[in-house]
């Protein structure tokens, strides 16, 4: 009974907390990770990290962000043009050749630009922002190979340029002719030229792997990731007093499991958005067990007990009280240091090490 | 030690590689101070050993997930995209890409598809008895009229002005149907759709101006003789180039066919980039030389050196030999 054993109770109350971390739980089946849409990437330093991949939703907008800036961007190069040329022609006002010459320059230029924004903008972008375009770096999106490297220019072009098929079959402008009123659009005639696209291709392939790719992203072998942040919250603190008072009457030599103390975290992290019945609900199943286990009167506060063994775990420990700090591994550890402190921690996970303490010291720590 | 007192050991270094991500994110390599480098690498490996012993420390599953993704930001980071390279690039070019469409089925195959639908096509055009009707239903009569317009007076040269807007709407129109015909072709029937329908209908043309009736003719062939070789040889490179991708799904030489694709899209973009070097010197030619007034024998002479030097990109560069320098 020394250690703390997951009970039986222990499973529903995991599934409950299954949406939130799905990575983290081996337990949890390989079909679950998909709904998170999680990838594990391993890195060179041999470290294996998760990126959340992006869905054909997110991309699509961030797809429609590129078409608008694309559009604004090619105004923006028109009217700079126009505004160049209204100059010249004023400060030019005598040299007519020269002025037909540059309109007729600016003009080339502008068809050209047209034909790069048209083909080569998310290449170009992608090659020199390490992945992203515009609309991506909006929505927070960057491509990567499936390996979790950065794509190199070849690929970031060529996924691009494929994007034409992607967005097949395309209609025609004919589709328009029945619509509208009739008096508005009665000589309107659409030409048949076939470029509204559907997207339908890029979403059937994106359906049909893991990863979400569309067949450029199938043809390079990349994927798009959810660039993510988040705010390290570090440890809960616990307002309530009566927390860690009640972590100093659990025994001594109860040690908090690895499993267990990943569910408690959980549940202390996300207890503030519950209201007080649906916390008892959810820590009834692990703590009504426990507290036969401890030998606490039953009708103690499920929450609290959770808090405490939160407390427990995580905040402050009895053994710290009766050792002293001095022999700690980590109290010294210095990451940049080459000499690797980690390597004595790994032999020997801390909790692991149960310090034996008189029960009489109890009541003194906490 | 308890987890608490370890974060707040960390925090300072992982705050530190967290404003270090955003310093570095918006510099370019060149610009980067060597000390920020290696500080900035040590950051990652801490982060990195974090993460991996995170189980051991028993860390809480939020800071868990908050160093996923500052490790996987810092990653980033420090392995970037890599732009092109000028030199690997020239290498890819002339000794490479010849040698992979020389003995590329799919590029003969689309040279095969596109002058037989061409010649084909050209043939009925040209002929009233074999099918009377055809040039007027693949050109349509309006199409017809308007090329006999174009046509109408022999070539005196355009204001080089115009020249200059026609080149870049040429390079335009056409390495888009380049582009076209090379992603259509991963789905193997928009791309045969996209060259065959080009062929057709450029061979009607070619056909209906050759009918010795029509007065534009002379002048049509004039106009097209410049730059006839390169851009039809750029059509095909880049229906080529985009049916290796789409075959490489159903021959697969026993990869998976994601991988199959994978491995063949790496050779399939050089073609391609080849073709739409061919399409820019065809838009300048086509711009520049075939309205001109120069003499015939000019643009002939243009034609059969541009075509000479096709060939011996294709032949002698491409003519396929033993690796010497690979071995040594």
């Amino acid at each position: 009974m020394s250690r703390g054993e997951v009970p039986a109770s222990f499973e529903p109350f995991l599934a409950l907390y299954a949406p939130h971390c799905l990575v983290e739980f081996p337990l949890m089946s390989r079909s679950v990770q998909q709904l998170d849409a999680t990838i594990e990437v391993v890195t060179p330093e041999n470290i294996a990290f998760h990126y959340r991949v992006a869905g054909p939703f997110s991309r699509l907008a961030a797809l429609l962000m590129d078409y608008a800036l694309r559009l604004m961007g090619f105004g923006a190069i028109c009217l700079l043009t126009l505004l160049i040329l209204a100059l010249l022609a004023i400060v030019l006002p005598g040299i007519r050749g020269v002025f037909t010459f540059l309109s007729s320059f600016a003009t080339a230029i502008l068809v050209v630009s047209w034909f790069v924004l048209d083909w080569f903008y998310g290449g170009i972008l992608e090659t020199y922002w390490n992945g992203q375009t515009l609309g991506k770096r909006i929505f927070g999106l960057r491509v990567l190979t499936i390996h979790g490297e950065p794509i190199n220019g070849l690929q970031a072009v060529l996924r691009n340029v494929l994007r034409y098929v992607d967005l097949f079959p395309l209609l025609s402008l004919e589709i328009f002719n029945g619509l509208g009123p009739e008096q508005m659009f009665e000589n309107q005639r659409w030409p048949s030229a076939y470029v509204i696209p559907t997207l339908i291709v890029g979403l059937v392939a994106m359906m049909l792997n893991r990863r979400y790719q569309r067949l450029g992203d199938l043809v390079c072998g990349t994927m798009v990731v959810i660039d993510e942040r988040q705010w390290l919250t570090g440890i809960v603190k616990l307002e309530d007093q009566r927390a860690s008072q009640l972590a100093g009457l659990l025994p001594a030599d109860f040690v908090v499991s690895p499993t267990l103390a990943r569910a408690l975290a959980m549940y202390v992290d996300r207890r503030r958005f519950f209201s007080f019945a649906r916390r008892r609900e959810i820590a009834k199943h692990l703590a009504e067990p426990l507290l036969k286990r401890f030998g606490l009167p039953l009708d103690t506060s499920y929450d609290l007990l959770l808090c405490a063994l939160y407390y427990r775990a995580f905040v402050a420990d009895l053994g710290d009280a009766a050792t002293g700090a001095g022999e700690d591994p980590f109290r010294t550890a210095q990451p940049f240091r080459t000499e690797d402190p980690f390597r004595r921690s790994a032999l020997g996970p801390p909790t692991s090490v149960v310090v034996p303490v008189p029960s009489s010291a109890n009541s003194t720590v906490a | 030690m308890k987890v608490a007192e370890l974060l707040d050991l960390r925090r300072r270094n992982w705050q530190e590689l967290e404003r270090l991500c955003d310093e570095v994110q918006t510099l370019r390599k060149s610009e980067l101070n060597p000390a920020v480098i290696s500080r900035f690498a040590t950051l990652y490996r801490a982060a990195c050993a974090d993460l991996a012993l995170a189980d051991a420390y028993q860390l809480p599953p939020n800071t868990v997930r908050y160093l996923h993704q500052l490790v996987a930001r810092a990653h980033n980071q420090l392995y970037r995209s890599r732009p092109f390279e000028p030199a690997a690039w020239m290498e890819l070019l002339f000794e490479q890409v010849p040698r992979r469409i020389f003995s590329d089925r799919c590029v003969q195959l689309a040279f095969l598809l596109f002058w037989g639908v061409f010649i084909l096509s050209a043939v009925l055009a040209s002929r009233k008895d074999l099918w009377p009707d055809y040039a007027e239903q693949v050109l349509t009569p309006s199409m017809i009229h308007q090329l006999e317009q174009n046509f109408d007076e022999p070539l005196t040269g355009r204001a080089y002005e115009l020249n200059l807007i026609m080149a870049a709407g040429y390079i335009q129109h056409n390495t888009s149907i380049g582009l076209k015909c090379f992603a259509g072709g991963l789905l193997i029937i928009p791309g045969l759709f996209v060259t065959m329908f080009n062929a057709g209908f450029l061979g009607a043309a070619f056909g209906y101006m050759a009918r010795p009736e029509v007065s534009a003719g002379e002048n049509f062939f004039q106009f097209v003789t410049a730059h006839g070789p390169f851009e039809l040889t750029a059509v095909v490179l880049s229906a080529g180039a985009g049916l290796r991708l789409g075959v490489s799904l159903l021959i697969t030489h026993g990869f998976t066919r994601v991988d199959s694709l994978r491995k063949t899209a790496n050779e399939a973009m050089p073609i391609m980039a080849a073709a739409m070097i061919l399409f820019f010197l065809a838009a300048f030619t086509e711009a520049f030389i075939s309205p001109s007034s120069l003499p015939y024998v000019i643009k002939a002479i243009w034609a059969i050196a541009s075509s000479t030097g096709l060939m011996f990109y294709f032949v002698v560069l491409g003519f396929p030999r033993r690796r010497v320098r690979a071995n040594g």
